[in-house]
């Protein structure tokens, strides 16, 4: 993958070039082996003036001949390219490709803000409703019914700013501390400014074939309502609950073998609720397990080592196959010493998720 | 009507939901056929008094959004609603109501109402 910044030099590209030739290196192929190329992207076409990314792409990488194609699924573009991946191996392809990449600096803050804004109901669009919006109101529903201190939510901002420290790729490689999170600028409250991720720019890329030393034991995916006041509950995300039961039921793991997580969490709000809604605790109890330890990098469910969105970065298209990528490392017992979950972590697991739970695609791995 | 014909006739105004001709299965975010008997034919129906469920703050909103931008969730019996609010004095179990003419987001050619305490809606 490529370094996760605010502001990249590199052309979206160069971006996507890059990550997809380190992970080419990695993987000891040559762009001649890729016979399926698939590229996650959300915004090229309205940032970055790049039509038909996946198509340029192709040249870019020499891999002319092989299957392309761009895959879209908003904030979870990376893990549906995964999952078309894994499909086309499935399907017959001995090498995919898979690129994520997002170059958000390619617009001014205010046309990303609009482009994603349109992600929502067009009656939700009509109240200027935005993701941070939908994310205040479940992050105050939550401390509300299950009366839980505003410290809880500061708390997983400290866990991923802590792990991105030592990650070389991540945007932001600081420590803050609860206190700090406590007074960063309300974005929408009870959300603040270290609770919610940033505007990122970056590429990360993985080779699949039928041999490696990590295996892709499940993926799936599901969709929810498109308007967020539309479910009964607004702490329930049915996708994300929906594709991690359909991506367990693909293999011979549960929720009690994972001993690492790649969670979803543009806003320190979607780190709970995620946890909750994939099984791992219980409802209205994740904040608890996280205050505890329990997901920390030493704990016993080890979530987001490589820094979340919240700190490594959230390049939309991207952010799934960083996940994965992240995933690669710590079961093979590559990440540095200093974020390596110990123990020889052997299942991962990693929900990349669309809008506010739009659209969640789940993947399950062994090393 | 469709709901196509249903926004059409009424730009969309807050305080309304539909209701399937059929069944009379309501819902708020449009759809093209009722989501419990997949009847196309809808009506529109005044969602009256709710109770706030959630609410936030929006202090960062887009440049033609007010800032800040106060929004609440609300039950009304079985239709839920995210939507501006209007003043300052409403809390999580109150009850609400849509009300009063404004403009949600600038550039608008029509007012809308706002989510306002029955109190003061009255």
């Amino acid at each position: 993958m490529t370094a996760f910044e605010s502001e990249a030099d590199r052309s979206i590209l160069e971006l996507g070039r890059l990550a997809a030739e380190r992970a080419l290196s990695d993987a000891a192929c040559e762009p001649s082996d890729v016979a399926s190329l698939h590229v996650g992207n959300a915004l090229a076409g309205e940032l970055n003036a790049q039509a038909g990314i996946a198509n340029a792409l192709v040249s870019r990488l020499g891999v002319e001949g092989a299957r392309a194609d761009r895959v879209e699924n908003t904030s979870a573009s990376g893990a549906s390219a995964i999952h078309r991946g894994v499909e086309a191996i499935a399907g017959g392809a001995d090498v995919a490709l898979v690129v994520g990449v997002e170059k958000m600096s390619g617009g001014e803050t205010a046309a990303v803000t609009e482009s994603i804004s349109r992600l929502v109901h067009e009656r939700e669009y009509a109240q200027g409703l935005t993701l941070p919006s939908f994310a205040g109101i479940a992050a105050d529903a939550y401390l509300d019914r299950y009366d839980v201190p505003r410290e809880a939510l500061a708390t997983v901002a400290v866990k991923n700013h802590e792990n991105a420290v030592h990650n070389q790729f991540a945007q932001f490689r600081t420590s803050v501390t609860v206190e700090e999170a406590l007074e960063s600028p309300v974005i929408a409250a009870p959300l603040r400014l270290f609770d919610c991720c940033s505007m990122t720019d970056g590429a990360a890329a993985v080779v699949l074939s039928r041999e490696g030393d990590v295996s892709v034991e499940g993926v799936a995916g599901a969709t929810g309502t498109h308007a967020v006041a539309a479910r009964p509950d607004p702490l329930k995300i049915t996708s994300v609950r929906t594709a991690g039961e359909r991506a367990f039921a693909r293999t011979a793991c549960d929720r009690d073998d994972v001993d690492v997580a790649c969670i979803h969490d543009a806003f320190t709000i979607l780190e709970l609720l995620e946890l909750e809604e994939l099984g791992f605790y219980d409802a209205g109890t994740a904040w608890r397990a996280t205050q505890a330890g329990e997901t920390a990098l030493d704990g016993q469910l080890a979530v987001n080592p490589g820094g979340g969105l919240k700190a490594r970065g959230h390049p939309l298209g991207a952010t799934g196959v960083s996940q994965i990528v992240e995933l690669v490392w710590q079961l093979r017992g590559d990440a540095p010493t200093a974020r390596q979950v110990p123990g020889e972590p052997e299942t991962g697991l990693a929900i990349n998720v669309a809008g506010f739970g739009n659209n969640s695609v789940c993947t399950v791995l062994s090393g | 009507m469709t709901t196509d014909g249903a926004n059409a006739n009424d730009r969309m105004r807050t305080d309304l939901a539909f209701r399937c001709e059929q069944c009379g299965h309501r819902w708020y975010y449009t759809r093209g056929r009722c989501p419990d008997c997949g009847e196309e034919e809808v009506t529109t129906d005044e969602l009256g008094v709710g109770e706030l469920l959630a609410s936030t703050r929006v202090d960062v909103t887009p440049e033609d959004v007010r800032s800040p931008n106060r929004l609440g969730l609300v039950a009304f019996d079985d239709v839920q609603v995210i939507a501006q609010l209007d003043g300052e004095g409403v809390s999580v179990g109150d009850r609400v109501t849509f009300s009063g003419e404004h403009t949600l987001r600038e550039g608008d050619e029509q007012t809308h109402p706002r989510l306002t305490p029955v109190a003061t809606a009255e």
